[in-house]
Order: C-alpha cells, then sequence, then structure tokens
C-alpha cells in the first residue's frame, strides 16, 4: 500500500514536471508564427475532445457500478409483458438536448441515458434507434454531421454503461426533422436533441 | 430529355455569311471581363420581331414568346443593361432584320452597343423558321447570326438558351451559364425530393419519388448522373440518378451516415462517411464501393468540392472547434485553412479554377455567402440577406454563383455572380428548395 502511494506520488510529480516542460515550452514559440498559432488551435480542440471522451467515460463507469447495485436490490419478479411496455414508453418518451453546435452529453443527458440502459438491460429483446437531430440555424450537410455526433455520444454512452452495441443503431437526421417547426430560442433549444425509437 | 433532331439549320449559306465577319478582327469591342471588378456595362436593345415575309406578323403569340424570353434571358447578365424601347430616337423599330435594313445610326445616337433583331418566317403547320442576329452597333457589323427551324413553341426556351449561350461565348469567352442545368431539393408534403431546372428558370422538373428525404445533390461531370443522400428506413442511404434510365439507384454504406458527395472531374465520387465512427470523406470505387481515404481525422470533415482541374478539394472542418473551410491540394499533400473569422464557415464551393472559395458564414444578421481568393487570402462577401443566404455553388463558367436564402420566408433558389451582383430569384414552385447544385446538360 505504502509503495503504491510512493509509485502515485512519483507518477503525479513527472506529470506536473511534464506539464511544466510543456507550457514552457508553448511560452517560447507562442510569439505571431500563425502555423504554430494553427497547430495550437488544432492541439487544443483535440485535447478537449479527448477531455470531453474521458470524462464520459468515467462517468459513465461510475453510473455504470451505481446502476448495477441498485438492479440488485431491484430485481423482484413482476409481470414482464407489462413492464416491457412501459420500459419501451418511457424510453420513447425520453430525448436528451445539447448547446449549439455541441455534442456534449449534459449532466441531465446523461441521467436520461442511465434510464434508458437500465429498461434496456432490463428487456435483452429491445433494440434502439438512437436519432440525432440538430437546430435550423447551422447548415445542412455540417448538421447532419453534427447529428451524427450527437446520436453518437448517446450511443457511446449507452454502450459504456454495458448495453450491447448490435442492440443499438444510430442515424442522424441534421436539422430535417425539427421537434418544433419555430425560429426562435426556445425551438431551437428544444431541436438540438437525440431522440429513441424502439425498432419493431 | 430533348430532341435536338428538330433544330436544323436553315441554310449553310445563311451561317457562313453570318459567322466569318464578327469572328475575323473582333477584338476592340464588346467584350466584358466577367472577372474584373464589374464595373463595365454594355446597353442592349432587341427590336421588334419581323416576319420575313408580310409586313404583319402571321402569329404574334411566337414572336413574343421569343421576343420575351430573350429580354428575360438577358436580362440575368449583370454586365448588360436594357435600352427601353421609348428611348429610342425615331422609334423602335427596324426595316428588316440584316445590317443593310438597319439604320444603325438612330441606335447608335441612342447609346446602344448591342442590337439584337429576330426574323420570322411563319407556316400554318408550326411555328416556322426564327432568325435571331445581333450587331454591334457602333462597327454596324453582325457578331452572331443564327437560324432555328421549330416544329413546336415549347423548344423556344431552348432555342433561346442555344443563341444566347453563342452570344456570351462571344461577349466574355464563356456561355456555360446557358448550357447549365441545376439540380436541388424541393420539399413537398414532408419529403424531399430532386428536382432539377435551368438556371433560366426553365424546364422545371421532378428527377425522384423516393418518399424519403433527399439532400445535397451532385452532378457527374458529363451530367448523365446526379448522386445524392436519401434518408429512409432509420438509414442514410447514397442514391444515384441515371437520367439516361430516368430512375435511381439506391446503395448501402458502411457506419451510419452518407453526407455531401461530390464528383471529381474525371468522374469519381468522394463523400463523407463514418465507418471509423466520425466523418471523414472517401473515395468510392466505381461500383460505388469504399475505395481510399481523403481526409481522415478525429473531427468531422464533410462537403467536399473540387476544382476542374482535380487538384484542389475545398471542405469543411470541425478541427479547430468549430466548423472552417480548408483546401487540400492533392499534388502538395497539404491542407490550407481558408477561413479566419467567425465561428461558423460551412458550405464551400471551390471555383472550376481553383483560385476562389465560395462558402457560408454565420454572421449575428444570419448567414451570408463569402468568396476568399486563394491567392490573396482576401474575403469578399457576396450576399447580404436578410435572412439565411447559404449552399453557395460556382458555375462552370465560374463566374455565377447560386445560392439559397429564406428571405422571402421559405427557402428559394437565387443567382448572383462572385462579384456580389444583385441577386435574381430562380422560380421554383412552392416547397422550400435548397442545395443548388449545376451540370451541363447533355447534347445541348
Amino acid at each position: 500500500m505504502k509503495n503504491r502511494t510512493v509509485v502515485l506520488l512519483a507518477l503525479l510529480l513527472g506529470l506536473i514536471m511534464f506539464a511544466g516542460t510543456g507550457c514552457g515550452k508553448r511560452a517560447v514559440e507562442a510569439p505571431a508564427d500563425p502555423a504554430v498559432e494553427e497547430l495550437t488551435e488544432e492541439e487544443r480542440a483535440r485535447l478537449e475532445e479527448e477531455r470531453l471522451k474521458e470524462e464520459m467515460r468515467r462517468q459513465a463507469l461510475e453510473e455504470r457500478r451505481l446502476q448495477e447495485e441498485r438492479m440488485e436490490r431491484e430485481r423482484d419478479a413482476v409481470d414482464a409483458e407489462a413492464r416491457i411496455q412501459e420500459a419501451m414508453e418511457e424510453i420513447t418518451a425520453n430525448r436528451i438536448h445539447f448547446a449549439f453546435d455541441s455534442y456534449e452529453l449534459t449532466a441531465d443527458a446523461r441521467s436520461t441515458l442511465q434510464k434508458i440502459s437500465e429498461h434496456m438491460k432490463r428487456f435483452d429483446e429491445l433494440r434502439l434507434v438512437i436519432e440525432g437531430h440538430t437546430d435550423e440555424r447551422g447548415t445542412a450537410e455540417y448538421n447532419l454531421a453534427l447529428g451524427e455526433r450527437r446520436a453518437r455520444a448517446a450511443y457511446e454512452f449507452l454502450v459504456l454503461l454495458g448495453v450491447s452495441s448490435d442492440r443499438l443503431q444510430i442515424i442522424s437526421y441534421g436539422e430535417e426533422r425539427p421537434l418544433v417547426d419555430e425560429s426562435n430560442e426556445s425551438a431551437w433549444a428544444k431541436n438540438r436533441r437525440a431522440d429513441f425509437k424502439v425498432l419493431d | 430529355m430533348i430532341k435536338l433532331r428538330f433544330f436544323i439549320f436553315l441554310s449553310a449559306i445563311f451561317l457562313v455569311v453570318s459567322l466569318l465577319p464578327p469572328w475575323a478582327g473582333a477584338q476592340d469591342s464588346l467584350h466584358i471581363d466577367i472577372f474584373g471588378p464589374g464595373e463595365e456595362r454594355i446597353n442592349v436593345f432587341i427590336a421588334p420581331p419581323k416576319d420575313l415575309q408580310s409586313e404583319v406578323l402571321f402569329d404574334p403569340e411566337l414572336g413574343s414568346r421569343i421576343y420575351d424570353g430573350l429580354q428575360s434571358n438577358l436580362g440575368l447578365l449583370p454586365f448588360l443593361t436594357r435600352v427601353d424601347p421609348g428611348h429610342i430616337l425615331g422609334g423602335p423599330g427596324v426595316e428588316g432584320v440584316r445590317g443593310r435594313d438597319i439604320d444603325f445610326r438612330k441606335f447608335n445616337l441612342s447609346r446602344v452597343d448591342l442590337l439584337l433583331t429576330i426574323g420570322l418566317e411563319q407556316h400554318a403547320r408550326g411555328p416556322g423558321s426564327v432568325e435571331i442576329r445581333a450587331f454591334e452597333v457602333f462597327d454596324q457589323r453582325m457578331i452572331l447570326g443564327r437560324a432555328y427551324d421549330l416544329q413546336d413553341m415549347d423548344q423556344v426556351p431552348l432555342m433561346l438558351r442555344r443563341f444566347c449561350a453563342e452570344l456570351m461565348d462571344y461577349l466574355t469567352g464563356s456561355g456555360d451559364f446557358f448550357r447549365s442545368r441545376l439540380a436541388f431539393e424541393r420539399k413537398q408534403n414532408g419529403n424531399k425530393d430532386i428536382w432539377s431546372v435551368t438556371p433560366q428558370g426553365t424546364d422545371l422538373t421532378r428527377l425522384t419519388d423516393l418518399r424519403g428525404i433527399t439532400l445535397s445533390p451532385a452532378w457527374s461531370p458529363d451530367g448523365s448522373r446526379i448522386a445524392f443522400t436519401l434518408m429512409r428506413d432509420d438509414r442514410h442511404h447514397l442514391g444515384i440518378w441515371d437520367l439516361e434510365k430516368g430512375e435511381e439507384q439506391v446503395f448501402s454504406m458502411p457506419g451510419n451516415t452518407v453526407i455531401s458527395p461530390a464528383f471529381s472531374p474525371e468522374g469519381r465520387l468522394a463523400l463523407s462517411l463514418d465507418p471509423m465512427g466520425r466523418p471523414d470523406i472517401y473515395w468510392l470505387d466505381g461500383d460505388y464501393g469504399v475505395d481510399e481515404t481523403i481526409m481522415e481525422h478525429w473531427a468531422i470533415d464533410v462537403s467536399p468540392s473540387f476544382d476542374a482541374s482535380g487538384t484542389k478539394m475545398a471542405f469543411a472542418s470541425g478541427r479547430l472547434g468549430n466548423p472552417h473551410i480548408f483546401v487540400h491540394d492533392f499534388d502538395k499533400g497539404r491542407v490550407q485553412r481558408v477561413s479566419y473569422e467567425g465561428r461558423y464557415n460551412t458550405n464551400p464551393s471551390i471555383s472550376p479554377e481553383g483560385d476562389f472559395v465560395a462558402f457560408t458564414r454565420q454572421t449575428p444578421d444570419g448567414h451570408r455567402i463569402f468568396v476568399a481568393d486563394l491567392e490573396t487570402g482576401r474575403e469578399k462577401q457576396i450576399s447580404f440577406g436578410p435572412g439565411n443566404d447559404e449552399d453557395p455553388a460556382f458555375a462552370p463558367d465560374g463566374y455565377f454563383v447560386a445560392f439559397s436564402s429564406n428571405r422571402s420566408g421559405d427557402y428559394r433558389l437565387y443567382l448572383t455572380t462572385r462579384n456580389g451582383d444583385e441577386p435574381r430569384q430562380i422560380p421554383t414552385g412552392e416547397g422550400n428548395a435548397k442545395a443548388p447544385a449545376w451540370g451541363l446538360e447533355r447534347d445541348f
């Protein structure tokens, strides 16, 4: 135990030093070379992307542990048919929302996905289509890609929560199927979403 | 699609006579640099149609359709200014349609640079023969003369496009604007299908009827096929419309998305797919299977657009955290960033010459069309709303730019030029019209 702490401390120290040198280097290279600036911008975007992914994975694993504990407690015999219907309805009644030009899962979105994953685990026969949607403010082709990113973020979170990937399918509708066909902030917020459809 | 054999030249002699003078030594006047600052203008006047055999027109309907059609076609060219018939000193009429019968002095005094005459020889069976001539007024010289034999009134628009294509060839060096056809998405009853229309607004035709959502049409360089995205049955598909067969084929692709197909000038199809879990740009092979990756990145890469030499591909990418425009140079193996301003730049369309990229930028007032000069890095805004202006597409002449806009409420197609000339709406009927794509008319 003690040994491990020492190793961890050493690693931490190493990391800090590494980060330190990294910063120092950047400070030297920073001035006015556009190529370097661009690289840094791209690097920043990539690091942000990786951070989001890591954060998502950590949260999913935590949620998954809690969820499995709870399901252990709940495993009581109830009429399956009635409950599967109920589960399907609950799944499709859920939707998750996103910020503009973002596919980051919010805390609300993660808890919604967790509820969906519980239903999915309880009923092995369920298969889902995750639909990614955007608001109308972007442009069609980029929005199709963004819708894919949104549906995929939900898909990856569900997989991390333990739902088998072969039970999930994703499609992006981009801006083609708004929930609210209006042009205002509240409509746009509602339209930036992922919907869940149970496959027959 | 359009039967061409109906067009027969009236007489070889007429053509030879009409063609020889203009091409020999016509360097001086009435040539327009459409890529210049855009201030040059030519004053044009179309004389009232004349019957070649009698004093009065046998059927005034044909004459006025040709006259109106010519006015409308030439009205689309921003460098032409129409001279009002009331401003012609001594009246707008001509004695005859040939040079020797025209009093050029009165047109010259009225500042007309380019004079068009229409001669009709009508007969009872069909509309008859039509002769259209264009004269340089100052030199009193015919620059273009063509004769057409019409079997049907419906052939008038095609006849006028052919004449205007040659006239624009003469004036600017490229008449492809009149040889082109646009494909676009049109929304009706919740579905979207691919339609086509000429840039002049004639011959509106429905191509697909797929009961789904079809997006992003793109023409093959030979004008024989249109590729598009089809969303149907919870999946994306690649659709290929074959103009000769008049039917479509639908292909499944690996991954979940099929976005923004575009043909290279050699006829290779590129599009954005996500088999690796992120939208990347791939080449397809001749059987529409995945061939190789063009652009692979953890971020979104969509909307490839190729120049006419096939050495440059513009695309939109989210690699800097927000969507920006980039150009990939195949020869140099290098990616050049094009857009620096704004936080949302998409919809790139590279000019055929590979020197400009038109794209959509989100501004506080909505999306606007910008053109970036790849050589100097300078940008010019060419559309000004209101609403959203999207989907810019360079015409094959590198001069006209088609785009979609909801400035009138619903999305409609518009024409402007890379100089940002006054936009003109292209009539496409009811229902949102978006994503215009240029193709060259086959067997024009």
